[in-house]
């Protein structure tokens, strides 16, 4: 339990000692453009704009939490009634045009963290340079691209909901990565593609001494438009660490042969975790649907998940209602047989069995559920909108769904009726 | 088959209210410099350029959209009619390129006349008006 609380804080966390180097770097390259290009000479200018959501959220089920995602600390519910924590977020961004081919980003991000503080952390922190006007290459920190609104699934003035789905949004342990990326455009017949990859690199160093390593991070997306018609793509991989977990697959290994396959099957030591996603968006104008689908695989004891869910909305004027029909289910074993106790002293059969316990509650806590939700949009001035959310959970058998904090009341499986406000803006 | 159903009425509410959108009278047109060579544009075209997926003409010059100010009724209507959309649409999709590093809106204009001025010195640009302010330097550009 500890440790999965451990892997939790990990997703929150940001090292910004790695995106510092990256900041380093990428000053460094912007002295060798601007020295190599001598272009026209322009007079750089900055920007500076702002997003944000003040938000509540309500929750029926007062033994566990509705959190802003698996690596929250708290939430609705069991913590509290009302919970701004879910929702709440700020982000400010500078932006450089320094040329008119190159141009810098700094956006700094506000919300509820692990260690339950608001610091703010950098989000984006990149220099990108345009080849030609549909080939550029950035260097610094990027956003994964995973899913069809990952980049600016913080902004919420930019998406439909009140948040992104969580059966598919909360499949990525680490959403960032450190590194280069390219995005390339071309046009035929009215289409827009645009194929992007993305090779990095993401430490999270968190206070309390544990760490997680994401390597060799690669995210390849390919996005597909046509007049009101948007078809998405990705493939995703990336080295997962976290040593934080080794004692505990230790403690299987000293058990011989078995142990030691436990430990290798389900250990979380530098294995690959690979997710592939497929969405499509049509939006005319006065309406829109859209949906995706995600398969996460991973050989480790997060394993397998499938999460998928559709969207529509139909805007009258200012004021947009829409429904939201998502699930997310694993796709591995969701228990284990663990160690066989037979020839086992007392007291390495007792430790065995608690390691046993752990495992399947670790197996056992994969998200399991269906929701749906209904709500409403209203942009009710410029910049802002307003949004209230209905949202109906139902878990599966056994597993607490997205719900996080535990406790010991909690019965696993039922169902879970959300309310949700809040106020998003743009500036 | 819940779902289908949902569809299905929101696919005919839309079908429903396409139908009754009259034809208004042109309170607001496309404009181009009278240097620039382009005859005519279609609707996905000029959507393109003006929601950042397309920078250059069909003849392969590049563009540069100019906005009028936000408050400016001409830029409400120029939205609706020619790109289907609301300004908070429009403002919600540059949310998306801005906070994401992949683009910005158009610059702004605080007045058609700045509009025809900025136009007709740059034949790159391309902008949308009240007829009010056409002159001899700025051409119509007929929106299929």
């Amino acid at each position: 339990m500890r440790m999965k609380i451990g892997f939790c804080k990990a997703h929150f966390a940001q090292g910004l000692m790695m995106g510092k180097l990256i900041i380093a770097a990428a000053a460094v390259m912007l002295v060798c453009v601007t020295a190599a290009g001598a272009q026209v000479t322009e007079t750089p200018n900055f920007s500076f704009n702002g997003f944000g959501t003040f938000g509540v959220v309500r929750s029926d089920e007062d033994q566990a939490d509705f959190a802003s995602n698996l690596f929250s600390p708290d939430g609705a519910g069991y913590t509290r009634d009302w919970s701004p924590e879910v929702d709440n977020v700020l982000g400010l961004q500078l932006t450089a045009n320094l040329t008119s081919r190159l141009t810098g980003i700094l956006q700094v991000v506000s919300k509820q963290r692990y260690d339950e503080t608001y610091t703010p952390f950098v989000e984006w922190a990149n220099l990108k340079f345009d080849i030609t006007p549909d080939l550029s290459v950035r260097a610094g920190r990027m956003v994964q691209q995973t899913f069809m609104v990952s980049e600016y699934r913080k902004v919420r003035y930019a998406t439909p909901w009140i948040r992104p789905p969580k059966e598919v949004y909360d499949m990525i342990p680490v959403t960032n990565a450190d590194g280069i990326d390219f995005s390339y455009r071309f046009h035929f017949d009215g289409f827009t593609n645009t194929l992007r990859g993305l090779y990095g690199t993401r430490d999270v160093n968190i206070p309390d001494g544990s760490e997680a390593n994401a390597r060799d991070v690669v995210v390849l997306s390919n996005t597909l438009e046509r007049g009101a018609a948007t078809l998405f793509a990705c493939y995703g991989s990336f080295r997962l660490t976290m040593k934080d977990f080794d004692p505990f697959f230790d403690a299987f290994r000293q058990f011989g042969e078995e142990g030691e396959a436990i430990a290798d099957r389900y250990d979380i030591g530098g294995k690959r975790f690979e997710i592939m996603s497929f969405g499509s968006r049509y939006d005319p104008g006065k309406w829109f649907v859209m949906g995706e689908w995600a398969l996460a695989k991973t050989r480790t004891f997060i394993g397998d998940i499938e999460g998928l869910y559709i969207t529509g909305g139909y805007r009258f004027g200012e004021v947009t209602p829409y429904m939201t029909l998502a699930r997310a289910r694993p796709y591995s074993d969701t228990s284990d047989p663990g160690l066989s106790l037979a020839g086992l002293s007392p007291e390495q059969a007792a430790q065995a069995e608690a390691l046993n316990a752990a495992l399947n509650e670790m197996l056992g806590s994969a998200t399991n559920q269906k929701s749906i939700s209904v709500g409403v949009r209203w942009d009710f001035i410029r910049n802002a909108d307003l949004k209230v959310q209905y949202q109906y959970l139902d878990l599966g058998d056994g597993s607490p769904g997205v719900l996080i904090n535990r406790q010991p009341g909690f019965e696993p499986g039922g169902s879970v009726n959300l309310f949700s406000a809040a106020i998003d803006f743009v500036f | 088959m819940k779902r289908i159903t949902v569809i299905a009425w929101i696919y005919l509410l839309s079908l429903m209210a396409s139908a009754v959108r009259a034809d208004e009278a042109a309170r607001v047109v496309v404009v181009v410099s009278s240097q620039n060579p382009i005859k005519t544009l279609s609707r996905a075209q000029l959507t393109d350029i003006y929601l950042g997926r397309m920078n250059r003409f069909p003849n392969g010059n590049l563009v540069k959209p100019v906005d009028l100010s936000e408050s400016s009724p001409t830029r409400g209507e120029f939205y609706s009619r020619y790109l289907g959309r609301s300004q908070s649409q429009i403002k919600a999709h540059w949310s998306k390129l801005l906070f994401t590093g992949r683009g910005q809106p158009p610059p702004t204009v605080s007045s058609g006349d700045a509009m025809a001025e900025l136009v007709a010195e740059n034949p790159n640009t391309i902008g949308y008006l009240s007829p009010d302010f056409l002159d001899e330097r700025l051409r119509v550009v007929p929106i299929d």
